[in-house]
């Protein structure tokens, strides 16, 4: 009965000044419900003011080596639509949005933007068709993100143990 | 035998020689594998068993807390375990879709589960009998798990280690929630500091098994070090735990419950004594306190769920035809 439904992967913003990060993916029977599983799974925490989702098929993606070792030219067939362009800058580092280009599949895509944004040293490039991505709806920004801004005991900050441990060890009380 | 040199290991493992040297040779370079990379498919079988048991085990280690959120002494305390309880959900999420990155199904992890043919960790299968329990675990097993998530934290496999900075992250609100629980029991009335030194004395040992066998018994332990999964060992982490704990906890004046527990000068540990891994087998095994409890409740909450899923994929169906 339980079947594996399709892969959504998850991008973040966590502020509005902040890059739009990949972040990991879910699994749901569509977009609609992966957007939520998405905010289930990855917004518990004070760290989100938009998030998007697109199923993991339409997603685009070639690493700095295979694109070294060549690949047949990208076929030009087809119409021409705006990809969101992510790029994986270092080992350690979440693919973030470098920007936008148009483009008439995701090889062609990669292809134009490694032209595009050519100043950056990308490991691995992500071409996502903007039609793919379901976003987050500003206006619903309040309700699904900011509950977890108001429970502050969640972090970590608000307990003061290294404080508490300092005062044990010099032989005095926790109130002094 | 996994110290030995690439052409054997291809051999042992049937992989072309070649593909196994750039492999190596990636991993020796600090890059992470990402999901559609090659892999050799041990790296692949022995990562999803480690995801999915570590997935298993967050969402078990729901249970023996979740039962005290109805009797928390306050309503502070009962929001910050409902956190800490519904963040153990979210961990085993995000551990479940890495393991799904590399082929797994939700399905055949679950069903792992349910039959007890795939493990949790062990330190799940004893009871929570006092308030206490609640800050031993927060700061003992925690503690614990914060040490070895902090290593896989580094690992080599991608989608595992980004699940495991956030989970480290948020694994330290729960460390110093209960820190900060047994430090104030510990300067409280003569019940609290009891029943503060009576959860300690439980949770201590257990939680030193929770590292796993010792390294010269740990069979996987070659491998996953060789590739860039694991980067320290069981003893070594076990070792760096109780150099924390120990000075810590005698702070606070609690009892640790070893009479061997002393500071080395030479080596600059805490040496502690001899650990009952008869206990510990036994318990891995099936036969823990609190084994057989816990998998009818995960297999109530199987059941119980039944409803939801068949709903959603009734749903997902009319929605993709």
């Amino acid at each position: 009965m339980d079947t594996q439904w399709p892969r959504y992967e998850v991008f973040q913003q966590e502020a509005p000044d902040k890059p739009v990060l990949h972040n990991g993916s879910v699994h749901a029977p569509d977009i609609e419900m992966a957007l939520l599983n998405a905010r289930d799974v990855f917004a518990r925490r004070p760290e989100a003011s938009q998030m998007w989702v697109a199923a993991a098929e339409r997603i685009t993606s070639r690493t700095r080596q295979e694109l070294a070792a060549g690949e047949p030219a990208p076929s030009a067939a087809g119409e021409p639509q705006t990809y969101c362009i992510f790029g994986k800058l270092a080992e350690q580092a979440q693919a973030s949005l470098l920007g936008e280009v148009q483009a008439a599949s995701g090889a062609a895509a990669i292809a134009a933007a490694q032209t595009e944004f050519e100043t950056q040293n990308v490991l691995r490039w992500c071409a996502v068709p903007l039609a793919a991505l379901l976003k987050s709806d500003p206006a619903e920004a309040g309700p699904m993100f900011a509950p977890a801004r108001e429970k502050t005991y969640k972090d970590q900050a608000e307990y003061p143990v290294v404080t508490m441990m300092r005062k044990l060890r010099a032989g005095k009380g926790l109130d002094e | 035998m996994y110290g030995a040199d690439i052409e054997q290991i291809a051999i042992e493992l049937n992989e072309e020689p070649e593909k196994l040297a750039e492999f190596e040779a990636r991993i020796a370079r600090g890059e992470k594998i990402e999901p559609g990379d090659w892999m050799p498919a041990e790296y692949r079988r022995q990562l999803i068993r480690m995801i999915s048991q570590h997935a298993h085990s967050e969402v078990v280690g729901m249970l023996p807390e979740g039962a005290w959120i109805t009797r928390a002494p306050s309503l502070r305390r009962k929001l910050i375990l409902i956190a800490k309880v519904q963040d153990e959900a979210g961990h085993g999420q995000y551990l479940y879709h890495a393991a799904e990155t590399l082929g797994a199904t939700r399905e055949e992890m679950l069903d792992a589960l349910l039959s007890g043919k795939a493990k949790y960790s062990s330190i799940f299968n004893y009871h929570t009998t006092t308030w206490a329990d609640n800050g031993a675990i927060g700061w003992l097993v925690d503690g614990a798990a914060i040490l070895n998530q902090t290593m896989l934290a580094r690992c080599s496999y991608g989608p595992y280690s980004r699940a495991m900075v956030r989970i480290c992250m948020e694994e330290n609100f729960h460390r110093k929630q209960g820190q900060e629980m047994i430090i104030r029991y510990s300067q409280g009335t003569p019940t609290q500091r009891a029943m503060v030194q009576d959860a300690i004395t439980r949770w201590w040992w257990p939680t030193l098994m929770m590292f796993g066998p010792h390294d010269a018994d740990s069979p996987n332990s070659g491998l996953l070090i060789r590739w860039g999964i694991k980067t320290r060992t069981n003893d070594q982490l076990r070792q760096e735990f109780v150099n924390q704990l120990a000075p810590d906890l005698q702070a606070c004046g609690i009892t640790i419950p070893d009479p061997d527990l002393r500071y080395d000068e030479a080596s600059g540990n805490w040496l502690f004594g001899a650990i009952d891994w008869d206990e510990f087998w036994r318990v891995i095994k099936g036969d823990g306190p609190a084994n057989a409890e816990r998998m009818a409740a995960r297999q109530q909450a199987h059941d119980d769920g039944r409803w939801v899923r068949e709903a959603l994929s009734a749903y997902a169906k009319k929605q993709l035809h």
